[in-house]
């Protein structure tokens, strides 16, 4: 059993236009949400140049959003969130001998009766980032026995993705297909959580796309380097006993304290952590730093 | 109605149709779609009886979406008690997730709805609008139509007028919001030329509120702004023209054309009303019909009084059991994709690809039965009926729903295409017969208290950059007209060859529109050819196609005669002879002739019929200001460093009218420094640089004052300094000798000349800065 973990959040991201732009609209989803399992203390966004306008509210899947609306001309926008946030163990039994078959689950499902299970319905569906796919069907089938719970394929999933996929930040973009990841079997954190999504609704078995941040640890003996962590993504599998169990296929493992959930929705595009829109600019340039410091 | 239609003679019928099909056609000049709408002269008559079963179920129709799309947008009771599948709802491509964030005080303040009469006499609803208000704008053209057409003829029934329930719409709309003062209310329109800008135009002219572009507007502390000449002005009521995942960059489709922050504007209450919010849409789905009577017992605890064309949902077993048994007798509407598939009209192959999907899952698909829709006879085509169905407007006002009494008939072939197409070409006025209101039109005296039109001068920025580019180019076109005409006779006969004189008026028609590249053949005609070439991008043709852009973009700015001259200037360029011919100069002059008239025609009429703002303001300093720059760039062409023949001086005075005052002033002999002064210094003559400036300087002084504490704004500084530019010039210098006997002229001249031209330029950028900048569309958003 693990123990409560508190950290320190500072997420910051710059934008560098190549022309100066004037009333720049950006929807930020960068404040971790509170959880059974995480607390959210002390959170805060910064904009830089000053904002017009910020503006909080929560979204329909109950994420929260900042409308920031910097109205200035700037050649340069940064937006930093803080946060505190304490993440309680989750518990989990040694194995999930005693989840709901597969089968099951979609007759379960099939008449939601609150809103929890209605997005789990929801999370079967395909989504405007996350197709169901023949390839992806036939991708997992070969994983799938029968009488076998959703929550022990996708631990089997999870581990498979990790030893068969490279890890190649220099493969993809924020937006690569799930097709592509599966024929090139390479991506990162965000395409394996896509694929595995897509794997698991081609069968019924709901999925969700979970935004959020890993703790890294310095190699032994050295310091922290400020800004060495990344924003992370990973999949979280609906069960009508446990509930949503996530699950981190980038580093095989079953989500619990070292992770920060910021957001969840039904794929990428549900939970942007930040897009904008503004007139001319030109080019512009990306740059994120972010820091999850162990309290 | 019968009657009245039988006791006229075919001829007096004839003429009747005849008519209204013209009324139709005389508003309507440059539409594609328009042009294909025919309006029947047979209104479609519906008893009072029947109209108030109608106005009761409507009623009841809008009460059940306002409380249906509060949940499903909201708690989604619905979804989880197994009223409505859930899927239906949450694939739905008319379900916008981030809606679920809206919460509007009504979700339809406006209903549209298209009604018939069944088989069995019952009213039944066909389809139902909520994204775009289509058809409100042709209903009340159509109306007026056949008001001006039948004026006087006595045996007509009476029936009930509609300018009651605009006022009510109108006083809807700019009503305050709690708490808040009114702002402007506004037609939120897509950019550009749509097929409904024509009723857009017509509907916002005829409530006299603007047409708003998502580029007129600008979110800023949770407030909606229009952009306008005179600063920001805020938006207190919209009426939506675009479709639902259109209105937001920011938190919809990124490429949509709406506003950035439109939603974060809808989610305070009170500080902008939207008839149509976005998401409304989701009542268009053909997936909630087989629904309806349940939630309606459900929610109201009554009987649906408006069943929709009985529809069955096929991941129900039975129903798909029944319907696969007889699939001719339906139309099969499919979840993802909008479009309806009418069984019995599907080739062998496409019913056995729709069996292989309904059972692959059937869960997506609702079938319709096929509607047996009563028929409506045609004016002029006897024993031929067609079903038909009625375009219906009601707006929900407090607890009650008005509904417009009237409605905008529409006949098709097949019953079922009333499900596939939004307006069918062939249209009915529809009459409740009935002597329901007096009013007829909304200038008619009422009893309501008066409304004060609040925005009569009120100009987008937008708006202000396209009358003022119209101004320009309308001038270029003009005077490249001019000069053509005048550069003609000077070419010798027969061959065409440009006398060196001609050769300066050539070179300026080549310039006036951004240099053209110099063509390999250099001859004269060459020359001509380039200029008169449909497909150059700098030719003459283009001119008139920028001119008519900025023009069409901000059609209900100008009154129908102007459209009509623009129409025919159009048709004199366009039937310009593609391969000139030196046997032809008589041909062209007459043709310039007539650009020249229908221009002058077009300033008139602008002049007659503008109101006296702003807007008339930007149309003129862009023609007084490309007026001088046209002149200066002309000037330096004939004079600076070659020596102007008599032919070019008279053509100058030819161009600038102003043969006659040179003639009373000089008499007959042509002195080139009399020229340059009556064309650059003087300040009478309308054609002069100093004309043009001095009128420059007035209409900068009258543009609105944006930041008032700094004593001369920008404009009136450049407009100034131009002024200057032309009182310090000294007239005898302006010449010089060319050591042959002769005159040339100087290079104070070719200074003065280029000043001026660099300082018009300058000013028509600070015009652009000060007043249009923010509403360029064509940097449309850039989405990252």
């Amino acid at each position: 059993m693990g123990s409560p973990m508190k950290y320190q959040l500072r997420h910051l991201t710059r934008y560098r236009y190549q022309h100066p732009v004037a009333n720049s609209y950006n929807l930020a989803c960068l404040e971790p949400r509170a959880l059974a399992h995480q607390q959210v203390q002390n959170a805060w966004i910064e904009v830089q140049p000053l904002a017009q306008q910020v503006s909080r509210y929560v979204d329909g899947f109950g994420n929260i959003r900042h409308l920031l609306h910097v109205q200035a001309p700037h050649a340069e926008l940064a937006v930093l969130s803080c946060a505190e946030v304490e993440v309680l163990p989750r518990n989990y039994p040694a194995s999930f001998v005693d989840a709901t078959p597969i089968t099951e689950l979609a007759r379960y499902l099939q008449t939601p009766k609150d809103q929890q299970e209605l997005f789990a319905l929801w999370c079967t569906q395909p989504s405007k980032m996350i197709p169901i796919l023949p390839e992806a069907k036939h991708f997992i089938a070969e994983m799938q026995s029968s009488e076998q719970s959703a929550l022990a394929l996708a631990l089997r999933l999870n581990q498979f993705i990790f030893e068969n996929f490279q890890y190649d930040p220099q493969f993809s973009s924020v937006v690569t297909q799930v097709d592509e990841v599966l024929k090139h079997r390479r991506g990162v954190c965000q395409d394996f959580a896509q694929l595995a999504i897509s794997c698991l609704r081609s069968i019924g078995v709901p999925a969700r796309y979970v935004s959020g941040y890993l703790q890294t640890l310095p190699p032994e003996g050295q310091a922290r380097l400020m800004g060495a962590d990344a924003s992370h993504a990973w999949f979280s599998v609906y069960d009508p006993i446990y509930g949503w169990v996530d699950f981190d296929p980038t580093n095989n493992l079953i989500v619990d304290t070292a992770h920060i959930t910021l957001a969840y929705g039904r794929d990428y595009s549900d939970v942007v952590p930040l897009k904008g829109v503004l007139q001319g600019g030109g080019e512009h340039e990306l740059s994120v730093a972010v820091d999850v410091i162990p309290q | 109605m019968q009657q009245w239609w039988q006791q006229l003679s075919s001829a007096q019928q004839g003429q009747i149709d005849a008519m209204l099909q013209a009324e139709l056609r005389d508003h309507n000049y440059s539409s594609v779609t328009d042009a294909n709408r025919q309006l029947d002269a047979l209104p479609w008559c519906v008893s009072e009886q029947d109209w108030q079963q109608l106005e009761l179920a409507v009623s009841q129709r809008q009460k059940l979406w306002q409380m249906v799309l509060a949940d499903l947008y909201g708690p989604q009771q619905l979804l989880q008690t197994g009223l409505i599948p859930p899927l239906l709802v949450l694939q739905n491509p008319e379900f916008l997730p981030p809606l679920m964030t809206l919460n509007p005080p009504h979700w339809l303040p406006l209903l549209t709805l298209d009604v018939g009469f069944d088989a069995e006499g019952r009213w039944v609803s066909v389809r139902e609008h909520a994204s775009q208000v289509q058809g409100l704008g042709y209903l009340l053209q159509h109306r007026l139509a056949f008001n001006q057409v039948t004026a006087g003829h006595p045996d007509l029934p009476n029936k009930a007028h509609l300018a009651g329930f605009f006022r009510a719409l109108l006083q809807q709309l700019q009503q305050p919001q709690a708490g808040q003062t009114a702002g402007i209310a506004g037609i939120l329109v897509p950019p550009g030329r749509t097929a409904a800008y024509f009723e857009q135009s017509f509907l916002a002219s005829y409530l006299d509120i603007p047409l708003m572009q998502g580029a007129d507007l600008l979110m800023r502390d949770n407030t909606l702004w229009l952009k306008t000449l005179t600063g920001l002005q805020r938006v207190s009521a919209i009426l939506r023209q675009l479709p639902d995942a259109q209105c937001d960059a920011l938190e919809l489709d990124s490429l949509g054309s709406g506003c950035a922050g439109f939603l974060q504007v809808l989610r305070q209450a009170n500080h902008c009303q939207c008839l149509n919010p976005p998401g409304a849409g989701l009542i268009s789905s053909a997936m909630l019909k087989p629904f309806l009577a349940a939630l309606c017992q459900h929610l109201l605890g009554e009987s649906l009084l408006l069943p929709p064309l009985p529809s069955y949902w096929l991941g129900d077993s039975g129903s798909l059991a029944m319907v696969l048994a007889q699939p001719d007798n339906f139309v099969f509407h499919e979840l993802q994709s909008a479009q309806a598939r009418v069984f019995a009209s599907l080739s062998a192959a496409e019913q056995g690809l729709l069996f292989e999907q309904i059972s692959a899952n059937p869960y997506y698909f609702v079938a319709e039965q096929r509607a047996q829709l009563q028929t409506q006879p045609q004016a002029l085509i006897p024993n031929k009926e067609l079903p038909a169905v009625m375009r219906v407007f009601a707006l929900a006002t407090g607890n009650k729903s008005r509904l417009l009494p009237g409605g905008l008939g529409m006949l098709q072939i097949n019953a079922e295409d009333f499900l596939v197409t939004t307006l069918a070409p062939l249209f009915k006025d529809v009459w409740v017969l009935a002597d329901r209101g007096k009013a007829r039109s909304l200038l008619q005296s009422s009893d309501n208290p008066l409304l004060l039109s609040r925005h009569s001068g009120l100009v987008p920025s937008r708006v202000a950059d396209h009358l003022f580019w119209m101004g320009r180019y309308n001038e270029r076109l003009n005077l490249m007209a001019r000069s053509l005409r005048a550069l003609l006779p000077l070419l010798t006969n027969n061959e065409w060859v440009a006398t060196d004189d001609a050769q300066a008026l050539l070179q300026f028609c080549l310039k006036a529109n951004g240099n053209m590249l110099s063509p390999a053949d250099q001859s004269a005609i060459g020359l001509l050819t380039q200029i008169f070439a449909t497909d150059h991008a700098n030719g003459i043709v283009a001119v008139l196609e920028q001119l008519l852009f900025n023009a069409q973009s901000v059609r209900e700015y100008f009154a129908e005669d102007t459209w009509f001259v623009l129409d025919k200037l159009q048709d004199t360029i366009h039937s310009w002879p593609t391969h000139l011919s030196s046997q032809q100069p008589a041909q062209l002059l007459r043709q310039l002739d007539e650009v020249v008239l229908l221009q002058s025609a077009i300033y008139g009429l602008n002049n007659e019929t503008m109101s006296r703002t702003q807007t008339l303001r930007l149309l003129d300093l862009g023609q007084h200001l490309e007026r001088a720059l046209q002149t200066c760039a002309l000037l330096e062409l004939v004079f600076v460093r070659r020596r102007p023949g008599a032919g070019v001086l008279e053509a100058l005075l030819k161009m600038a009218d102003t043969v006659m005052t040179y003639r009373r002033r000089y008499r007959s002999e042509l002195h080139p420094l009399a020229v340059i002064d009556l064309l650059l210094l003087d300040t009478t003559t309308p054609r002069s640089v100093g004309y043009q400036c001095a009128r420059i300087s007035r209409q900068c002084n009258a543009l609105p004052s944006l930041n008032p504490s700094t004593g001369l704004t920008a404009e009136q500084r450049i407009a100034l300094e131009i002024t200057s530019l032309l009182q310090l010039a000294e007239p005898q210098s302006l010449l010089t000798d060319d050591g042959a006997g002769g005159e040339i002229g100087s290079e104070a001249l070719a200074e003065l000349l280029q000043a001026l031209q660099k300082q018009l330029r300058r000013l028509s950028d600070s015009i652009t800065l000060s007043y249009f900048n923010h509403a360029t569309d064509r940097r449309l958003w850039q989405s990252f």
